[in-house]
């Protein structure tokens, strides 16, 4: 797959994503109309769209506070600004994107955004700390190829609108309780609505598993390619591998925005099940895949541990 | 009357597959324009800052007249340059004699200390970094455009519509030659 084929199939994903998301909206509308009335479902349903639209417009903020990620100035860390500028004239990126700061011990990285003019890549204080220069500057040729790819605004859609699903459908149950039982309908249309009002907010999270995976690989090899240099990239990977830390202020639906999994709960540690529910592939599979494209071998875990 | 629609459709995805080529192709040389301007954009940056540079190394080393003359020449040799393999050659001769500068700069304590110098030092080698940077994604493109050119279909119409294969901007000894990357998936 050529990155010009990837770019493209990102733009009918993004699509995909927010037609979706309208589907999803209407569905949880329409289930709730059993519940609450016309003008309830009416008002579920604008607000659903509405929101979804602010996030579509405001993305990348919305991401940013949810991770507690600031904006870094130039002066405040000149290295890390010129390694992203490097980075980002290596990949072929118009201008360079602002960075942002995770104050956060654990090292993790992502990129996030839905307009090209508001892309962003966000850095833990933790990754700044811990990676020698080779190492970051792969770190960050990882987050600059998911923005080249065009991946930021598929990922960022998918957190955001993941969310906003979620919430519609939250309050549906809610505006239940207030609307009492419903009025004059048969159990099972009620019963069918309220499996809609649970199904709706888990297939939006099961779609947001689905797009994350693959193109992790991918955004690892494109690194390798702009630097010229898989085996800085797989070192990074090692190292992040070997750090067992959380980052604090990540969850579900930003997870799969960052470089590795940031919480456990996401990592699937859990067999097979979990295997279900991770939003990144193993460090040790993504490795791998490097070392083969590479020709070259890192020390086994057990001696760098 | 089945020929007559046979006959259209072939010549609809005949010229449709044209079309798409060329675009294709098009739009690699624009990939290729556009890395060069980025080249260009830091290697002007750079010969901007090199008046500056000899001027403050002047200043405490004013007899060392030589290695002055040597860069300024190889800066002008760098931007009178006509193609990406000439200015390439132009710019590895003007790397070698700033190394000189500085080699030189070291036996003078007083301007190793200067803020200046280390200023204009720290800006030289970020250009540096960031021309070698240029370059990786520049040679890239090349490497994109000419082998799209240079194999089967568009092999066909690229020559005689004018699509030249583009020189590389030469690297410098010891760093490699980028590869093509495709992603299995």
């Amino acid at each position: 797959m050529t990155l010009q084929e990837q770019i493209r199939a990102n733009r009918l994903r993004s699509a995909l994503v927010v037609v979706l998301f309208v589907v999803l909206v209407v569905v949880v509308a329409a289930a709730s109309y059993a519940f609450v009335g016309q003008a309830g479902a009416v008002g579920i349903l604008a607000f659903g769209l509405a929101y979804g639209l602010f996030a579509w417009r405001n993305g990348g903020r919305m991401v940013g506070s949810l991770t507690h990620a600031t904006p870094l100035e130039k002066k405040d860390d000149p290295e890390l600004y010129r390694l992203v500028e490097n980075v980002a004239i290596a990949a072929g990126l118009p201008a360079t994107p602002p960075v942002y700061l995770v104050d956060d011990p654990a090292p993790n990285a992502f990129a996030a955004g839905v307009r090209p003019e508001s892309v962003y890549v966000g850095v833990t204080s933790g990754l700044r700390r811990l990676m020698p220069a080779r190492e970051l500057e792969a770190v960050l040729a990882h987050e600059i190829s998911h923005i080249r790819n065009r991946d930021v605004r598929l990922m960022t859609l998918a957190a955001v609108l993941v969310g906003v699903v979620a919430m519609i459908s939250d309050l549906a149950f809610r505006m239940t309780f207030f609307a009492g039982r419903g009025r004059d309908r048969n159990p099972l249309q009620l019963l069918s609505a309220l499996v809609a009002l649970i199904l709706a907010p888990l297939a939006a999270v099961l779609l947001q598993m689905a797009l994350s995976r693959r193109r992790e690989y991918l955004a690892d090899a494109s690194a390798a390619a702009i630097l010229n240099d898989p085996e800085a990239m797989a070192l990074a990977l090692r190292r992040l591998q070997l750090d067992p830390r959380e980052v604090a202020y990540a969850d579900r639906a930003t997870a799969h925005l960052f470089i590795e999994s940031p919480t456990r709960a996401v990592r699937g540690i859990g067999g097979a099940l979990g295997g279900l529910f991770m939003t990144h592939p193993p460090l040790e599979d993504r490795i791998r895949a490097l070392e083969e494209a590479g020709g070259f071998r890192l020390p086994p875990l057990e001696a760098t541990a | 009357m089945v020929w007559v629609i046979v006959v259209v459709v072939a010549l609809v995805l005949l010229v449709g597959v044209a079309v798409y080529l060329f675009n294709r192709v098009v739009r690699l040389r624009n990939e290729v324009d556009t890395g060069w301007s980025n080249i260009d954009v830091q290697l002007k940056r750079r010969n901007d800052l090199i008046p500056n540079l000899v001027e403050t190394v002047k200043g405490y080393a004013a007899h060392e007249r030589g290695v002055f003359e040597e860069v300024t020449n190889a800066r002008s040799a760098v931007a009178r340059a006509q193609s990406p393999a000439e200015a390439g050659a132009a710019d590895s001769l003007l790397g070698q004699a700033l190394g000189r500068l500085f080699a030189v700069a070291e036996a003078y304590p007083d301007l190793k200390a200067s803020q200046n110098f280390l200023e204009l030092q720290a800006e030289l080698t970020d250009t540096e970094d960031k021309i070698a940077a240029a370059r990786r994604y520049y040679n890239a493109t090349v490497l994109a455009y000419n082998t799209a050119i240079q194999t089967f279909p568009a092999l066909l119409f690229a020559g005689p519509l004018g699509f030249r294969a583009r020189e590389f901007f030469d690297a410098p000894e010891g760093e490699r030659e980028p590869v093509a990357v495709s992603f299995a998936t």
